[in-house]
């Protein structure tokens, strides 16, 4: 077959199969499978705040760019995806903890990013709205439940002393490269003699 | 040397495309220095909040400047190969620097962005992933990449030469990686909309255009250094790219099995990313031929050693550490873990690092007029580079498996798992530190490659034209 033809197929197939796809998944989205984001609130004093608000401040402030997102951003930080029932769906305690982070960990107060409460209640509820996606049942009933209290386990740092089989396994991974390299550097100087 | 300099004399804004090339290598440095910096976070987290760049400003810029230099990297390339396959020179070369700059400052200004504005404006810091840089900077880069395909276009069009299929797959990829950038730029309400449209950048960039311009540029290369029949190279490259469009476009599916988005994808997503590693065994293999069958020596070996890696990191990166984690049965306990973290410093320095650099060897001593340049540096590069990032990719690898059993099936804490993996990510620093060497020495190579007599033999050129 001619070789531009040949792409061609390659390219139009599946590209036309994806306009069906693409309609099913927003259509169960948007209709019956996930809540709309509009209509996810959660109330502070006398104002609601939505997931949509919540969404734009959740980009704003980088949140994955330490934490993951339906299993999506940095994995410096736990997925937030759930993180609302693991907290026992407490909103004062979910916003408390995004303004005043948790420095020991990594996390750096959100205050300091100029977060003011506004933002903090709108993106508790934009994490009400993920943990009310339906995912497929990711991250999975063996993943992490808490009790709803955020996570006691205080961070550590490396402890040099205790570190032996890594060493071992560093030695032992670098041996098996450095025989291969040699391998190839060798054979190549006895074809070229 | 004498050939280098004919071609100079015949395609003059070749010589533009050096500064694509060191601008490249020089980002790439600064990625892996914020690599570094964040492995340290991960050894250490109160550092994260103790320095003045917090690990969401290195991590946005670690993917952001990749980005840039890949960019950077493959516009270059296209500039400095269109000319001799298409038999005309670059038809504004002008529009090359003012795009070189144009692309720099956006470098520059994202830079800027990420370091003051990040909570603080919308519209220069978005924080997604791999979309950090805001609207501003989006619509800037698109307006930038348009102005390039418009100048590639303009070329191929007024060539004299029948359009060859490297040409073609070279041009779909530049512009399908602009089409593909448009969808993750649009507003939704829905995270699952937003998320779904966000991995046509990602996805569609890594997984289909991106890989047609390196299918294109390592044809382009074995054509230009070896004396293999232009239809066996062609015919390959043809079913290679039609296997990558045609696995690749519904392989998006796995990025789709847990978002929110109906379980159809589970099915679709799992069948066709699959199949995804077979084209990418095919370049392996083709190229192996290829080189087999050449009885032309091949006298710049280090541009040698970048292309076979870059198709061997392509197909044991991309390919094999993909598909161990891409059926949904096991991506339902890998997804978001370190797992996912060692398949992606496997599979974009493998094949793209890899590639640019390989470009980069190619274009460097001809514009230089040096094709006898010393070449041990460059080869020690490559394996510092090579050691270095399997060094990463094992531990990352150990360090993932161990997460997953503790964390997804054990059902321990987040904090109390990182606590275990700490020797893991000591070891992936080590690694990062030997690459950052290897990177280091191959930047220095190829800024000294392209310093050194240069102006003497530029007069050269000129005298003869
Ligand atoms: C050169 C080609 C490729 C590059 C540069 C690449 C790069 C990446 C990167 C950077 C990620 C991480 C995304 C994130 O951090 O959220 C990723 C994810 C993924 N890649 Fe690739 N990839 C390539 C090819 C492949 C192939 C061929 C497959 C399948 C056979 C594959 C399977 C996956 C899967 C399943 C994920 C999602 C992991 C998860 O979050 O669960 N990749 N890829
Ligand atoms: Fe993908």
């Amino acid at each position: 077959m001619n070789n531009n033809r040949l792409i061609l197929i390659g390219l139009l197939i599946p590209a036309i199969l994806m306009i069906p796809f693409s309609i099913v998944s927003f259509y169960t989205d948007f209709a019956n499978r996930n809540p709309d984001p509009l209509s996810v609130t959660v109330d502070f004093g006398q104002n609601a705040y939505n997931a949509v608000e919540g969404k734009k401040a959740f980009e704003q402030y980088q949140c994955t760019g330490c934490h993951t997102i339906v299993g999506n951003g940095a994995y410096f930080a736990p997925d937030m995806t759930t993180v609302y029932k693991r907290i026992g769906e407490n909103d004062a305690a979910l916003s408390n903890f995004v303004l005043s982070g948790a420095p020991a960990k990594g996390m750096p107060p959100m205050r300091d990013r100029g977060m003011k409460e506004d933002d903090a209640y709108r993106i508790t509820a934009f994490l009400k709205y993920t943990n009310m996606l339906d995912t497929n049942g990711w991250p999975g009933a063996g993943s992490w439940e808490r009790d709803g209290n955020p996570d006691s386990t205080p961070a550590q740092n490396l402890d040099f002393s205790d570190i032996w089989q890594v060493v071992a396994g560093i030695v032992f991974i670098n041996i098996l490269i450095f025989a291969i390299l040699f391998a190839y550097e060798n054979k190549k100087n006895d074809e070229g003699a | 040397m004498t050939r280098g300099l004919e071609t100079m004399s015949e395609y003059p804004s070749k010589i533009k495309t050096r500064k694509y090339f060191i601008a490249a290598i020089l980002l790439f440095i600064v990625q892996m220095l914020l690599g570094l910096v964040m492995s340290v976070n991960f050894l250490a987290r109160d550092s994260s909040t103790n320095l003045p760049l917090t690990f969401d400003i290195l991590k946005a810029l670690h993917l952001n400047l990749m980005v840039l230099w890949l960019l950077l990297g493959f516009i270059g390339g296209l500039y400095y190969l269109l000319p001799v396959e298409t038999g005309r020179d670059i038809k504004h070369p002008r529009l090359i620097d003012m795009q070189f700059w144009f692309l720099l400052l956006i470098g520059i200004g994202i830079i800027i962005s990420e370091i003051f504005f990040t909570g603080r404006n919308w519209w220069l810091v978005e924080g997604r992933e791999y979309l950090e840089a805001g609207r501003v900077w989006d619509l800037l880069l698109t307006a930038g990449l348009l102005s390039v395909v418009y100048n590639v276009i303009a070329t191929i069009l007024e060539s004299k030469n029948k359009l060859s299929s490297p040409i073609l797959v070279l041009a779909a990829g530049a512009i399908g990686s602009i089409l593909m950038y448009v969808p993750g730029e649009i507003w939704f309400d829905s995270i699952v909309a937003a998320e779904y449209f966000r991995w046509w950048v990602v996805h569609y960039w890594v997984e289909a255009s991106f890989e047609l311009i390196a299918a294109g540029v390592i044809a382009l290369i074995l054509l230009a250094m070896t004396q293999v029949r232009r239809e066996i190279i062609e015919k390959y490259l043809a079913i290679e790219v039609a296997l990558i469009l045609l696995t690749g476009i519904i392989g998006q599916g796995h990025h789709y099995y847990w978002i929110g988005t109906p379980g159809v994808w589970i099915f679709l997503g799992g069948l066709f990313s699959a199949l995804q590693p077979v084209p990418l065994f095919l370049m392996v293999w083709s190229a192996y031929k290829d080189l087999k069958e050449n009885k032309k020596p091949i006298l710049n070996k280090v541009v040698l050693y970048m292309i076979i890696g870059a198709t061997i990191g392509n197909f044991v990166g991309a390919g094999l550490w993909g598909f161990l984690h891409t059926l949904p049965q096991i991506n339902f306990f890998t997804h978001g873990t370190q797992i996912t973290s060692s398949h992606a410093h496997f599979a974009t320095p493998g094949t793209y690092l890899l590639l640019v650099i390989g470009i980069a060897y190619l274009a460097i001593p001809e514009i230089s007029g040096k094709l006898n340049f010393s070449q041990y540096r460059g080869k020690i590069g490559f394996w510092l580079l090579v050691i270095g990032f399997l060094n990463m990719i094992i531990a990352l690898m150990i360090a993932g498996v161990i997460q997953v059993y503790q964390q997804r099936v054990e059902g321990l804490g987040f904090m109390s798992v990182q606590n275990t993996l700490l020797p893991y990510f000591g070891w992936r620093l080590i690694g990062g530190l030997i690459a950052f060497a290897g990177g280091l020495l191959i930047a220095y190579d190829l800024i000294l490659i392209s310093t050194i007599k240069v102006k003497v033999e530029r007069n050269n050129i000129n005298k003869e034209i």
